[in-house]
């Protein structure tokens, strides 16, 4: 209490803030990408010094033996395509395409479910805990049975990123749901809206930036659960890939696929919350 | 329609009381308000009044008695404009999109020009694209207001509206607010717990005593409703003497309740 009320009197705050503000978030941009290459570069360092002192590339592939791969499985080359038949932007594009479809279910019903679940009572009640008990479970311990179910084809699969990628939204969108504020609903409930509209108009907005959050795990467990979904009939895909280079202790291969999964996940990820930021500009305003 | 009606009386209480739990927080009442008549509920903190206020909007159902907006048991969002303390404006959408929101629900149209128009009726220009939180406090409560005033309800009810403002936009949407009500003849009920503000605004003031709120006096304000500057008002000996009768009567009865 004393402290900040006896804060310096001579710095005013108010006229000194809208000066930095234009500078500084971009110094701070500017050094954290900074800071970010540095790290980049030290990795590389420790990477390529570890490649090296072990001289085992069945252990630790160098650098370059990932970057020779990656122009392998990229290219045609002594008549064989890629890796499996399949090039690396291939086996990439199919998992996407899982990924995408999976997710995409997988939010679609968490969104549904969470919708209900916040609103219905009793409804809540009886799925709550088989959400939170399928969400309990590793995908790879349900995957079996979908093979049983499905097959070994794009069916299960898909089966696995969808039940994943559910609960996560359900969980989310149903506190937020439940947690819509009351000022709001009645101040629409004071304009004439009746209980859908209010869901329509006030709870749902209201609970888009906690939806989006669980968007962004499900689609983070769907990418996860992406090279389970692949280790049984996976190629092509790069589950698949990964899985059989690891067969073949080709391990140049697995680390690329690593870095295939890996950086295209740090993608999506900004794509989405780019999205987020242009679809919720009040994220914080409430 | 039936409000319209001036045999009608626009808000009619009976032998009101209401709890929460034990507490017995307002009551027991019987209050009349005839249409067009500007009523402003006074008391201090806690004394009931928003409770007041949300019986008459339908929010809260009387433990006893029956509250009748135009003859019915009060419905929200039907026959009655509401105006919180806090502006509560939704900030997923731009200020005339919660505009338009209001004339969506009442099913009217909701062209931009109608938009400008009611945002022009509580002073703002130019704003209608803007994100809420992008205007003033001041801006976003008449926002609120242009909401409630969207649709033609027979009844409009603020409850402590301008008190989280600043002295000087206070004043000016208190006059604001005079000029609009004098213009659209609609039954308003106010609950504040300045004495000033009640004068300046009310045709008719009642003073509400500490928990349980119930009335303690019933005042007509018998100052001309149009044709006076703000100032003019203000500097008339019988405003002087009406909030000093309403200021001992708030006074009065919140000491009198310390005391005892």
């Amino acid at each position: 209490m004393t402290t900040s009320l006896s804060a310096p009197p001579v710095v005013s705050t108010e006229p000194a803030l809208p000066r930095r503000s234009p500078l500084a978030p971009q110094g701070g941009r500017r050094r954290r990408v900074a800071l970010r290459l540095l790290a980049l570069v030290i990795l590389y360092g420790l990477w390529e010094l570890a490649a090296r002192t072990t001289r085992n590339p069945t252990f630790i592939p160098s650098p370059g033996a990932v970057w020779h791969q990656l122009i392998q499985t990229s290219t045609v080359h002594d008549g064989v395509r890629g890796y499996s038949g399949h090039l690396l932007i291939e086996h990439l594009g199919v998992s996407l395409r899982r990924i995408l479809i999976g997710s995409a279910i997988g939010v679609a019903g968490g969104l549904v479910l969470g919708v209900l679940m916040g609103v219905v009572g009793w409804l809540r009640v009886v799925t709550e805990p088989v959400v939170t008990f399928v969400r309990a479970l590793p995908p790879l311990a349900y995957f079996s049975l979908f093979i049983i179910w499905f097959g070994i084809d794009e069916t299960p699969k898909l089966w696995l990123l969808s039940i994943a990628a559910l609960p996560p939204v359900a969980v989310a969108t149903a506190a937020a749901v439940q947690g819509a504020p009351t000022g709001l609903v009645e101040a629409a409930r004071a304009l004439g809206a009746g209980r859908w509209a209010v869901i329509r108009d006030v709870t749902l907005p209201h609970a888009l930036p906690e939806i989006f959050t669980g968007i962004r795990l499900a689609v983070g467990i769907a990418y996860s659960s992406v090279v389970a979904a692949e280790t049984i009939n996976g190629v092509p895909g790069i589950g698949g890939m990964v899985r059989d280079a690891q067969r073949y202790s080709q391990t140049d291969v697995v680390v690329l696929g690593l870095f295939a999964i890996g950086l295209s996940g740090l993608l999506i990820d900004a794509l989405l919350r780019t999205a987020e930021n242009r679809l919720i500009p009040w994220r914080g305003r409430l | 329609m039936s409000s319209a009606d001036p045999a009608r009386a626009a808000i009619r209480l009976t032998d009101v009381e209401h709890r929460y739990g034990d507490v017995t927080a307002v009551g027991p009442i019987d209050l009349t308000v005839p249409a067009g008549e500007f009523l402003v509920l006074v008391g201090a903190s806690g004394c009931g009044k928003s409770t007041l206020l949300r019986l008459i909007a339908g929010f809260e159902e009387p433990t006893f008695g029956s509250v009748r907006a135009a003859g019915e048991p009060p419905v929200p969002g039907r026959g009655a404009g509401l105006v919180f303390q806090q502006p509560r404006l939704f900030p997923w959408r731009s200020v005339g999109g919660n505009v338009a929101l209001a004339l969506k629900y009442a099913g009217l149209p909701a062209t931009p020009e109608r938009v400008d128009e009611l945002l022009e009726r509580v002073g703002l220009r130019d704003v209608a694209r803007r994100r809420t939180w992008q205007i003033s406090g001041g801006q976003q409560q008449r926002v609120a207001i242009a909401r409630a005033l969207a649709v033609e309800n027979p009844l409009l009810l603020l409850d402590e509206p301008f008190a989280a403002l600043d002295a000087l936009t206070r004043e000016r949407l208190q006059e604001d607010l005079r000029r609009v009500s004098a213009s659209s003849n609609r039954t308003c009920v106010f609950v504040t717990h300045s004495v000033d503000e009640a004068v300046f605004l009310g045709s008719r003031v009642v003073v509400l005593t500490p928990r349980p709120g119930r009335i303690a006096l019933d005042l007509p304000i018998g100052l001309p409703r149009t044709g006076l500057a703000p100032d003019e008002l203000r500097g008339r000996p019988e405003f002087a003497a009406l909030r000093a009768e309403i200021g001992a009567a708030v006074r009065d009865r919140s000491s009198s309740e310390v005391s005892a």
